[in-house]
C-alpha cells in the first residue's frame, strides 16, 4: 500500500501541499457519495479493525471468561490489569527479556538494512555500470524467494560459522532486504534529479559525499518506508528464529509467545496461559504501532520539500 | 507430555528433509557395543565431583526449580535448561542437532511413543551400565515397560497418563445419570440420555488426536504396533479388536451422540465451557488441564475409570507422558545419565513435578505417599482424583510397544482415520487403509513387515 502511495505520490506532477482552495472545488465531488462505496469501505475497514478489537476485548479476560463470554464483547470479570501483571512475571518475567531481544532484532536490522538498501538504490538508479541490469534483475528476482525457503540452507550455514544460537542467527539474514533496494531504486530514480547530482560534482563534492548528504536526505520518506518494512518484517520474523534459536532468553516475542501458547496445550505439566498469551500479543504489536504513528508525518512530510527546480 | 499429534503434521512437511538424515546415520556397524557392566563407585564419584557443564533440553515450564535440587547435590555439575519448542518442533531440533554433529544437548526430553525412533536412529544411551536397573522397580511397571526392553533401559519416566473419565455431575444429573458408566454398553445408553434430555454430547472422538484412539486401543487390549529395536517391525491398526472398538464409536458417531471436533483449539475448550461436552475420555493429566483452561465448571466434575469391554473388569491405556533420555553424542554419560534420573528418581524432585508442575507421576515414591493422594480437589467436587488415577495407572495393560516412526503413523492416521471420524463414515475401512499404508512406508523404508 505505501509504495503505491510513494510512487504515485513521486510521478504526480510537483503540486504544492494541499491549500484550502483546491479542496472546496473538490466539495461538489464528494456530494456525489456513493453509498456502495461506502458500505464496502465501512466493510474492509471492520474487517481489519475486528480482529484488533477482539484483541483488546479477550486481553480483559480471565481464562475461563475467554471460553464461555462472547468473543467480541468484554466478560464477566475485567482481567486487564491481572493479565498484565502475569504477562511480566510469568517464568520470572522472562516476557521482558523476549521485548528486548525483539527490539534489539528489529531495531538493528531495520537500521542497516535500510541504509544498504537505501545505497544500493541508490546506485542502480544513478550510476550506470557493467552487469547492473543482470544484477538488478537477479534482485527483483530474490524478491519472489520467500525468506520462510531460505531458512534452512541459511541454518546450515550459519551452523557451520557456529553462528547459531546466537542473535547474529537472527540479525544477519535481516540486513539484506530486496524489496527494499527496488523500492529505493525506483523512489531515487524520481526523487533525485541528475542535474542535482551534477550540481554537487561541479562543486567538487566526492561521489559518497553526494550520496550521504544530498542523496541520503532527499530519499528520507523513502528511508522511512524501508524501515519500516524491516522493522515489521523482523519484529514478526516467526520461522527464522524458531530454527536459530534454542535458548528461551535469546527469544524474540513471537517465538517466546508461540512457545507460551504450545504450554498452555501441553496436556502434563501444561500452564493455561491462554490470557496471559493473548495480552502479550497486545503488549507485543504496541511498539510497531507507536513506530507507525511517529514515523508516519516522515511519509506526509513533503516530497517537495526537498524538490529541485526544473 | 500430552502428545504431538498437532506437530506431527508439520513434522510429516519436515519428515522429507529429515527422511534422508535418519537413513543417512546408519545404525550399523557404527554402534560401538554397550558395555554392560556396571560403572564403579570411584568413576561415579569422579565424574560428580568434575566441574562439568550439561545440557538439557524440554518443555516443561519450571523444571529449573527440579534442576536446582540436582545442582545442589553436585554442585560441580553446572546444567543449561533450554526449552527449544514442544514435540515435534523439539524433536526435529534434536535431529538437526545430531546431524549436524554439533550443539546436541546431553538429556531431551522424550515422549514415549518417539523412543523407538530415536533407538532407530542408535541416538539414544543405554542407561543400563550406569545402574538404572536399580531404579526399575520404582516406577509403575508399564511405564518402566516403556522406556526399557531386553537390549537396554533408554530413558527415565518422568509423567504417564493413564486414562479414566471426566464427567460433568450436574449435566449427567439432568439426564437421570448418577453414576459413572461402568462398561462401553452403560456408556452409549447414557450417551443417548444425555443427549436426548440435555443436548450435550456425552464426550468427543477428536479427528486430529491419535494419541487418545490409540490410548483406547491400548486399554481393549490391541496391539497395533511391535518394534523388535533393529529392522522388523509388526503393524495390525486392522486387527479384529481394533475394529471392534472403533465400530463402538463409529456407531454413537453415526447417531450423533458423540461430537467429532479437533480436540486442544479454542472451539474445543469453548465446548468444554459451554457445556457442549458433558465428559471426556482422557489421561491423568488432564484434571489439573481443565482446572486451568475451564474454571467457570468448577465444582462440577467428577472422575472415575474408564466404561470397561467386559463387565468386571478393570483395565486402561496411557495418553502422553514422557521421559527424559541421554543422547548417545554426550561427552559427560555418567553425569547426564545421574541428571535423567536423579530428577525423576529423587523423592523430593518427583514430588515437586507432581506438586508444582502437577505432572501425573510415574514414580510410586510420590503415588505412595499419601500427602498426594489424599489431596481432596475442589474443582472435582472433593473427589481424591491423584489417588484415582493412581489406582486407574496400576492396571494399565503393561505390553504395549510403538513404531519407530510414529510421526509417520501419527499423521497418516490424522489423514485417513481421523478425517473418516470427521465425516462420520466408515471407520473400519478407514483402519484397512492406515494399515496398507503403513506396511507400504515401513517396507519402503527397508523394514520387515512382521
Amino acid at each position: 500500500m505505501t509504495t503505491m502511495h510513494i510512487t504515485s505520490d513521486t510521478t504526480n506532477e510537483p503540486a504544492p501541499p494541499t491549500t484550502p482552495a483546491p479542496r472546496k472545488k473538490l466539495r461538489p465531488r464528494e456530494s456525489q457519495r456513493s453509498t456502495l462505496l461506502t458500505v464496502l469501505l465501512w466493510l474492509c475497514a471492520l474487517y481489519f479493525i475486528l480482529p484488533l478489537f477482539w484483541l483488546i476485548v479477550a486481553s480483559t479476560k480471565s481464562n475461563a471468561d475467554l471460553f464461555s463470554t462472547f468473543g467480541l464483547w468484554f466478560g464477566k470479570t475485567f482481567e486487564l490489569w491481572n493479565n498484565l501483571v502475569s504477562v511480566f512475571t510469568v517464568r520470572d518475567g522472562l516476557f521482558l527479556q523476549w521485548v528486548i531481544n525483539t527490539v534489539l532484532y528489529a531495531g538493528v536490522s531495520a537500521v542497516i538494512a535500510s541504509i544498504l538498501a537505501t545505497a544500493a538504490g541508490y546506485a542502480f538508479a544513478k550510476y550506470q555500470f557493467p552487469g547492473d541490469k543482470l544484477l538488478f534483475s537477479i534482485i527483483l528476482g530474490a524478491i519472489m524467494i520467500p525468506l520462510t525457503a531460505l531458512a534452512l540452507p541459511t541454518y546450515l550455514l550459519f551452523n557451520t560459522a557456529g553462528l547459531t544460537n546466537t542473535p547474529w542467527a537472527v540479525i544477519l539474514p535481516s540486513l539484506v532486504s530486496p524489496f527494499g533496494v527496488y523500492l529505493m531504486r525506483v523512489y531515487a530514480a524520481d526523487a533525485i534529479s541528475d542535474s542535482l547530482i551534477e550540481a554537487a560534482r561541479v562543486d567538487g563534492a566526492g561521489e559518497f559525499r553526494i550520496f550521504w548528504q544530498v542523496g541520503f536526505r532527499l530519499l528520507g520518506p523513502g528511508v522511512v518506508t524501508v524501515f519500516l518494512f524491516a522493522l515489521v518484517a523482523t519484529w514478526n520474523n516467526y520461522f527464522l528464529p524458531l530454527i536459530m534459536l534454542n535458548s528461551s532468553s535469546l527469544y524474540p516475542l513471537t517465538v517466546g509467545l508461540a512457545q507460551q501458547q504450545a504450554a498452555s496445550a501441553a496436556g502434563g505439566g501444561a500452564q493455561a496461559l491462554f490470557s496471559t498469551v493473548i495480552t502479550g500479543s497486545l503488549v507485543s504489536i504496541v511498539p510497531l504501532i507507536i513506530a507507525f504513528l511517529v514515523l508516519q508525518r516522515y511519509w506526509q512530510a513533503g516530497l517537495t520539500t526537498g524538490g529541485v527546480k526544473e | 507430555m500430552k502428545k504431538a499429534s498437532k506437530t506431527a503434521a508439520a513434522m510429516a512437511v519436515l519428515a522429507g528433509i529429515t527422511g534422508f538424515m535418519i537413513t543417512g546415520c546408519s545404525p550399523a556397524g557404527t554402534s560401538p557395543a554397550q558395555s554392560a557392566t556396571a560403572m564403579s563407585q570411584e568413576d561415579f564419584d569422579k565424574a560428580m565431583s568434575t566441574p562439568t557443564k550439561l545440557t538439557f533440553w524440554t518443555w516443561l515450564p519450571d523444571v529449573q526449580n527440579e534442576v536446582a535440587l540436582f545442582e545442589k547435590k553436585y554442585p560441580q555439575i553446572d546444567v543449561t535448561v533450554e526449552n527449544v519448542g514442544q514435540g515435534g518442533e523439539h524433536y526435529q531440533k534434536v535431529r538437526t542437532a545430531l546431524q549436524s554433529g554439533d550443539g546436541a544437548p546431553d538429556v531431551i526430553q522424550l515422549e514415549y511413543q518417539y523412543i523407538p525412533s530415536f533407538n532407530l536412529t542408535n541416538s539414544l544411551l543405554n542407561l543400563r551400565p550406569y545402574g538404572a536397573d536399580d531404579i526399575s522397580g520404582d516406577y509403575v511397571d508399564w511405564a518402566w515397560k516403556q522406556v526399557s526392553n531386553d537390549k537396554g533401559v533408554w530413558a527415565v519416566p518422568q509423567d504417564v497418563g493413564p486414562m479414566g473419565n471426566l464427567y460433568r455431575t450436574d449435566i449427567l444429573e439432568k439426564a437421570g445419570i448418577t453414576k459413572a458408566p461402568a462398561t462401553y454398553e452403560e456408556y452409549a445408553a447414557d450417551a443417548k440420555a444425555v443427549k436426548e434430555k440435555t443436548g450435550s454430547y456425552i464426550s468427543n472422538l477428536p479427528t486430529n488426536d491419535p494419541a487418545q484412539v490409540i490410548g483406547l486401543l491400548w486399554q481393549a487390549g490391541v496391539k497395533p504396533f511391535s518394534y523388535d529395536g533393529d529392522k522388523t517391525v509388526g503393524i495390525n491398526v486392522n486387527s479384529a479388536e481394533a475394529k471392534k472398538v472403533l465400530a463402538y464409536w463409529q456407531d454413537l458417531i453415526q447417531k450423533d451422540l458423540i461430537s467429532v471436533d479437533a480436540d486442544f483449539n479454542d472451539q474445543y475448550y469453548q465446548g468444554l465451557a459451554s457445556d457442549k461436552y458433558a465428559g471426556w475420555l482422557t489421561a491423568a493429566w488432564a484434571p489439573i488441564f481443565l482446572q486451568g483452561t475451564v474454571e467457570n465448571t468448577a465444582g462440577k466434575w467428577a472422575a472415575a475409570p474408564l466404561p470397561q469391554w467386559s463387565a468386571g473388569e478393570q483395565v486402561s491405556g496411557n495418553w502422553g507422558g514422557s521421559s527424559d533420555a541421554v543422547l548417545k553424542t554426550t561427552k559427560n554419560p555418567i553425569a547426564a545419565a545421574e541428571l535423567a534420573k536423579f530428577i525423576n528418581h529423587d523423592e523430593e524432585s518427583t514430588k515437586m513435578f507432581a506438586t508444582k508442575q502437577f505432572l501425573f507421576p510415574a514414580a510410586k515414591s510420590v503415588l505412595e505417599d499419601s500427602s498426594y493422594t489424599d489431596q481432596k480437589v475442589a474443582f472435582f467436587g472433593g473427589q481424591q482424583v491423584n489417588k484415582l488415577f493412581g489406582q486407574i495407572s496400576n492396571t494399565v495393560d503393561t505390553d504395549f510397544q510403538w513404531l519407530p516412526f510414529t510421526e509417520y503413523a501419527y499423521s497418516q492416521f490424522n489423514e485417513i482415520v481421523g478425517t473418516a471420524i470427521g465425516a462420520k463414515g466408515d471407520l473400519n475401512t478407514a483402519l484397512d487403509k492406515w494399515q496398507e499404508t503403513l506396511v507400504s512406508y515401513a517396507k519402503d523404508q527397508g523394514f520387515t513387515v512382521k
